[in-house]
Parts: structure tokens; sequence; C-alpha cells
């Protein structure tokens, strides 16, 4: 076997097979990124993640575990019902990643909330 | 005010110094001329100097509260406790920038100290490498992000350090962390010199890797104590998300992780010379892509740094390193020297080559899970992913790497014969055994089957080898203390994957709401709500649950911050058992004296700090005081060429 060949072998089967599971991976849990407005425009069928500003409408269950409110963007609003334990900077006017399904009832039931902070290390900048 | 003055003005002249360093360290290297290759290297050691000037000079406005100073204004408030206000210099963008100049000042320093003695060419080229990456750090922290911005009204009081990061973690996790991003710098400068100078002799390829040693240790070190510190702060019961912040952490350490097994055989077998300072090369591109792609903002993360204006610039720095490592490896990597022929397939040389494959195919993975966003953005809907892709296709390759664990330290170096085939009955027999119990426990999920028999199997390899060194000759293991040290790194990290492939199968949850007095039983754990309590602190107002666990009382709670808009911030209380972690989070506190709780069990999490440990202990404790003299291949010098 040449030498070229014998290099060449082990890193294209390695890579042929590393290729295959990032391309079957991707496709089977691969999830569109969107805001409020384009799930309202062309809403795909499955998860999605929805990214978009809490409402001041907030409604937490009793027990504090199952809560509704409104995200909104630019242009479209939503309803969305989230059960399980919320961030710690949850509130009112903070972005939040909403991951679930858009149901038939027009709301979105999130099975995961992310709450993006608007910076990691600082609260808010100075307006000077 | 005046502070502020003084240390842009460091800043500038630090970068005036190392601009001139780099200049005159390559046109030096290139004439051969003694005298300005060591006046390279001392505006090298003045431009460190003027960055720890101005690390001194924000850390003294930190410390006096100096609010005229924006960034001390942004990051601190005069209810903050002192320790937290002096860690507000790796708190912020700026600040943290400047944190990682200084490091990478510091580290080049020491480095170029040592490599005086090595060869003066090329040593005046790594001199050159790292005073162009400082110039750049100082250029962006001069000009573009400076922590030495001053704010036209000095206000009375600052906005304070977000209460996520009011933490001893914060302490300690940060610095280690930029430290370790800082430090991947200096093995890709003396990569990069060996490869212009067209020369990298025995003791060159020994610099190199001692740095890429400390890079590694930073980094594992970084790693493990941000893990540590999600999963004991953050409070959601895990501690690795696949975010792009712990995703661009990640890379650079597979990087460096595959260069220190394929230096073995550059060092006792000639050959992977320029592959392996290809990794090392690597190591700091993803290094710089990932630090671009955390503070710009460029891919939806839930913690990224403000959005700023020092994206474009760090693009543009990768672009440039990119353009630069890539034309030397292209037009160079043959000038090395050493054999380039192809290692035998079956032999330790060939288990290296394709352990340093897999761990590569799995850098492509996290790679294209982190940029898919900003890729399928540019042509479509953008899409994201999460875990589930990460263990689909990260998974299969690493079950191969564990095989490879259990067999690849067998192989003799050149040809592996016969006695192979014995030495691999003990692994072998050690998989059946687990396979067998895992499978009579009841347990049925394929990856499980698959990850804790292999990680049993390369386990009995490890005790194979200390044991044969024990019963033939104890002295070896001291003698040859990096490849028994490496053992236990191997072992390390099995006891590492058995924890973190525990908790991942066999995390069990409960949300709960109790009245006091209620139980409540997870996996076999029963605790019991015995009431709450409410204590005010210095910057915060603690609502403390108890929960009764055997003989202990846990107390889980959550604070509010009044300063910062009543931002309320969860304290874990986790207790640990022989074979788990108890992990109980205060969800909520009820207006008619109840309280809900999420309560998790995380089997064998300690396993993960533990086997965590031991490998960075096991790198250490083989690499530390390390005279071992090059193997004869290595030791042959390679013929000088001049670069064109």
């Amino acid at each position: 076997m040449s030498a070229a060949l014998r290099w060449g072998l082990p890193v294209l089967v390695v890579a042929a097979c590393v290729g295959y599971l990032i391309y079957s991976a991707s496709g089977a849990a691969g999830e569109y990124y969107l805001t409020v407005s384009q799930l309202r425009a062309h809403g795909p069928a499955g998860d999605v993640r929805v990214a978009g500003v809490v409402q001041n409408d907030v409604e937490k269950s009793e027990n504090g575990l199952h809560v509704t409110f409104t995200e909104k963007d630019g242009t479209a609003s939503m309803p969305v019902e989230y059960t399980g334990t919320l961030p710690d900077i949850f509130q009112p006017g903070i972005t939040v990643v909403a991951e679930g399904q858009l149901g038939g009832d027009g709301v979105f039931h999130a099975r995961t909330l992310l709450a993006k902070c608007p910076s990691r290390f600082s609260t808010k900048p100075y307006t000077s | 005010m005046i502070l502020g003055y003084l240390g842009a003005g460091a800043l500038l002249a630090g970068l005036v110094m190392a601009g001139f360093s780099a200049l005159l360290s390559f046109w030096a290297g290139w004439r051969e001329t003694d005298v300005f290759i060591q006046v390279g290297r001392r505006a090298f050691y003045a431009a460190a100097a003027m960055t720890a000037l101005a690390a001194v000079l924000l850390e003294v406005a930190l410390l006096t509260h100096d609010f005229s100073l924006a960034y001390v204004a942004e990051h601190t408030d005069l209810s903050t406790p002192m320790p937290l206000v002096a860690a507000g210099f790796y708190g912020g963008q700026e600040g943290s920038l400047l944190y990682w100049t200084l490091i990478l000042g510091v580290l080049g320093s020491a480095s170029l100290v040592a490599s005086a003695r090595i060869g003066a060419r090329v040593a005046a080229y790594a001199a050159g490498i790292l005073a162009a990456i400082l110039s750049f750090f100082l250029f962006v922290l001069a000009v573009v992000a400076s922590p030495f911005d001053l704010l036209s009204i000095t206000p009375p009081d600052g906005l304070g350090l977000n209460p996520v990061l009011r933490d001893g973690g914060m302490l300690i996790h940060p610095p280690v962390v930029l430290a370790g991003f800082a430090s991947f710098a200096i093995p890709f400068a003396f990569a990069c010199a060996a490869l212009l100078a067209g020369r990298a002799d025995a003791a060159w390829i020994r610099h190199t890797r001692r740095f890429a040693l400390l890079a590694w240790s930073l980094q594992s070190a970084g790693l493990l104590l941000g893990m540590w510190w999600a999963y004991h702060v953050l409070g959601w019961g895990g501690y690795w998300s696949w975010d792009p912040v712990e995703n661009v952490a990640l890379m650079p350490w597979l990087a460096t992780t595959a260069y220190l097994h394929s230096s073995q055989v550059q060092e006792r077998r000639g050959r992977l010379r320029a592959w392996s300072f290809g990794l090392v090369i690597l190591a700091f591109l993803l290094v710089v892509f990932g630090t671009f792609v955390v503070r710009s903002g460029v891919v939806p993360s839930v913690h990224t740094f403000a959005i700023s204006d020092i994206g474009p610039w760090f693009f543009a720095f990768l672009f440039a390193c990119i353009v630069f490592s890539g034309a030397l490896l292209a037009f160079r990597a043959g000038n090395l020297g050493g054999r380039v022929d192809p290692a035998p397939a079956v032999s330790r040389e060939g288990a290296f080559v394709l352990q340093n494959l897999l761990l590569i195919g799995v850098i492509a993975v996290v790679l294209w899970g982190t940029v898919l966003p900003l890729v399928s953005g540019m042509v479509g809907a953008e899409r994201v992913v999460g875990g589930p892709y990460y263990e689909r296709a990260a998974g299969p390759i690493l079950v191969v790497i564990l095989a490879l664990m259990a067999v690849g330290p067998l192989l003799p170096w050149r040809h592996a014969g016969r006695p192979v085939v014995r030495a691999l009955r003990l692994p072998a027999a050690t998989t059946c055994v687990v396979l067998l119990g895992l499978l009579v426990a009841g347990v049925r999920a394929a990856p499980a089957l698959l990850a804790f028999p292999l990680a049993a199997a390369a386990a009995a390899t490890v005790v194979t080898e200390y044991g044969r060194a024990v019963f033939k000759n104890p002295r070896s293991i001291l003698r040859r203390r990096r490849r028994y040290g490496a053992y236990l790194a191997h072992l390390g990290l099995l006891v590492a994957v058995a924890g973190i492939a525990a908790s991942h199968f066999g995390q069990q949850e409960k949300d709960v709401t109790l009245r006091p007095g209620g139980q409540v039983t997870v996996a076999g754990y029963t605790l019991t709500y015995t009431g709450s309590d409410q204590r005010q602190l210095q910057d915060h107002t603690d609502f403390i649950a108890g929960m009764r666990f055997g003989d202990q009382t846990l107390e889980p709670s959550r604070a509010t911050y009044a300063g910062l808009g009543g931002q309320a911030l969860t304290h874990v209380a986790i207790t640990t058992t022989p074979t788990a972690d108890v992990y109980v989070v205060l969800a909520a506190a009820n207006s008619d004296g109840s309280a809900t709780f999420r309560v998790l069990v995380n089997p064998l999490v300690t396993w993960i700090w533990a086997g965590g440990f031991v490998l960075i202990l096991g790198v250490a404790l083989g690499n530390l005081g390390q005279r071992e003299g090059a193997p004869e291949l290595a030791r042959r010098r390679v013929p000088v060429t001049l670069p064109v």
C-alpha cells in the first residue's frame, strides 16, 4: 500500500463517520430558532425555540410552578404556558427563549424556559 | 479620575512597547543580530510590565470605589463585599480582557526567559509572535474597549455585580478559565516560531510541550471549576449544558489533549512533528474563535457578554491568525524533518494517530453545533441544536475513544505481536463481567451498556500496567513517572466518565409542594419540610427553608437583592451520600406557608470532581521536575534551513 493511501484511508474513514454522525444528529435534533413574528408568519411543525420579551401579564399558580404570560417582539405576540422551575431573573421586561411547540389553541406550550441575561457580567449600562 | 488617565497611559505605553518588540524581534531574528534580539525581548518585558501597572491601577480604582471610572461604576457598588469588589477586575468585558492580557504578558515573559537558552533565532521569532498577540490585545484595550473610560458625572454609588456572580466561586473559576485561555498563546508562539525558522530539535519540542501542558492544566481546572460552579450555584441540577460558552472552552482543551498524545510520538519516534504543531496552532485558533463568538454575541447563548464593538476586531484578528498559521503549515511543515512515512496500523503510534483523529472528530461535532445558528442563519431560517445533538453525534466517537483507552496503552511501539492478544485478556474479561452485571441489574439503555463496561476495561488496562510495574520493578514507576502519571490521569478521567454516565443516565427528579411536616421521597431518599425562616444580610434578604434528611437539615434558600430591582437568586442545598447527591432547590415560597421544591437525586456526581482532580494530578505528578532525556531518535538534530 502506498504511503499516501495508508495516511489517507484512516483519515477518510474517520471523516466520513464523523460527517455522517453530524449530519444525522443535526437533522434529527436541530430546532428552529425564531422570533415571535417569524413563528407567526411560518410556524414549522415540531419543536422550536422562540425568543421574545416577557410582557406585564405574568400569572403564576399558587405553588409557583405553573406560569402563563405573553411573549412579544417588535410586531407580534403570543401567549406562553410553562410548568417547571422558573429562572431566577424571570420577570416582565426580560428576554426569554421558550423551547416547545405552538399548540392548535394558539398557546405556545414551553418545555423549557431560558432567561437571556442582557449581559452576563453587568446589570445595565450607565447612560451618562 | 487620575487613575483613569494613568491607566489609559500605561496601556498606550504598553501598546507602543509591544509593537516595537514585535517588529524588532522579527527583524533581529531574521538577521540573527543578538543585540537586537535581546532588545526586542526586553521590550516585551516592558510591555508586560506596563500591562501589570494598568492592572494594579484598575484594582486600586475598584478597591477605593472610584466611581468616576465607568467600569468601576458598572460592576461594583458600596454594598458588595470587598473580595467580590476585587473580583470585579475580571467580572466585566474590559476588565477580563485586561486580565487576559496580563496573563499573556506574565506567562509570555516567563516562557521567553526560559527560551533564551534554547536557540537565538527561534526564540526571537517566538518573542515577535507573542509581542504581536500582546499588541493586538493592548490595542483593543487602549482604543476599543478601555476599562479606564471616565464618566462625565461621578455617580454616588455603582450598579453592583450581578447577584449570580456574588459567590465564592467567582473568586476562583473566572481567573483560572481566563488564564487557561490566555496561556494557549504561548505554545502557539513557540510552535509557529519553530515552523517559521524551519527547525524543531528535541529541546524545542520539549519547550513547546511544557507550556502546552501548563495551558492544558489550567484549562482542565477551569472547565472542572466551571462545571462545579454551575452545579452548586446555578441550581438547575446539572453541570454541563452545551452552551456556546462551554463549547468554546472545551474545544481548545480537546485539541491540546490530542497534542499531548501526539507529542509522545513526536518525541519518541520522530514522527508527526508538523501534525503536532498543527494541533497546538489549532488550539490557539479555537481560543481566538471562541473569544470572538462569546464576546461578540454572533450566536445565541444564555450567557454572553454585552454586545460590544470588539467583535469585528476579534474577527479580523482570527482571520489574520488563520492566514498566518495556515501559510506557515502549508509552506513550512515539510521542513521540520522527522519521519513522514505512515505509522504501522497496529502499534502504539497507530493508536495515537487514531485517537487524534477521533478527538478532532469530537471538535468538529462541537464546532458545528456551535456555529450552526450562524451558518443556517446565513442561508435560511436560523437553527439551533441542544444536548441531544451532542449526545447523538459525539457519543459514538467517545465510546470508540474509551475502547481505544483500553487497548492503546497495551500496544508496543512499532509493531504489535502475539503477546498483545494475551495482554488484552484482562480488559476483555472486565468488559464482559461489567456488561453481564449491568444486564442482570436491569440496565437496558445501549449507551450505558457501552460506556460503563468500556470505562471499566480501560481502568483494568491501567491496573494491569501498574501491576506489571509493581511486580517487576517498582522503582520504574518513579523513574518513568511521565508514563505512570499519564496512566493515573487516564484512571482519573475514567472515574469522571463513570460519574458523568451515572448522573446522566440515572438522574431522578420530582417537583413537590409541601406544608411544614410534609414528606417527599425520591429514589429512596426521604426529606421532611420543617418550616421556614427569614434573614437580613448586608446586600440581600434570605428566605430559608429547612429540609430534614436523616439527622441533618438541608437549607435551600432564595435570596432577594433589593438594590437590584428585587432580583432573586436561588441557593441550592446539596448533600452527598456514598452513591448519590441529594439536590434540593427552593422553587417558591407560597402565601399559605407551604413551599415548592424541586428535588433531584444525581448518582455519583462526586466521582466527576474526584476523577477530574486525579486527572490533573496525574499529569502534574508525571511532568513536574521532569528531566528525562529524549530518546535517541528525537535527539538527532534537524538541519537548519534559512527562512525565505
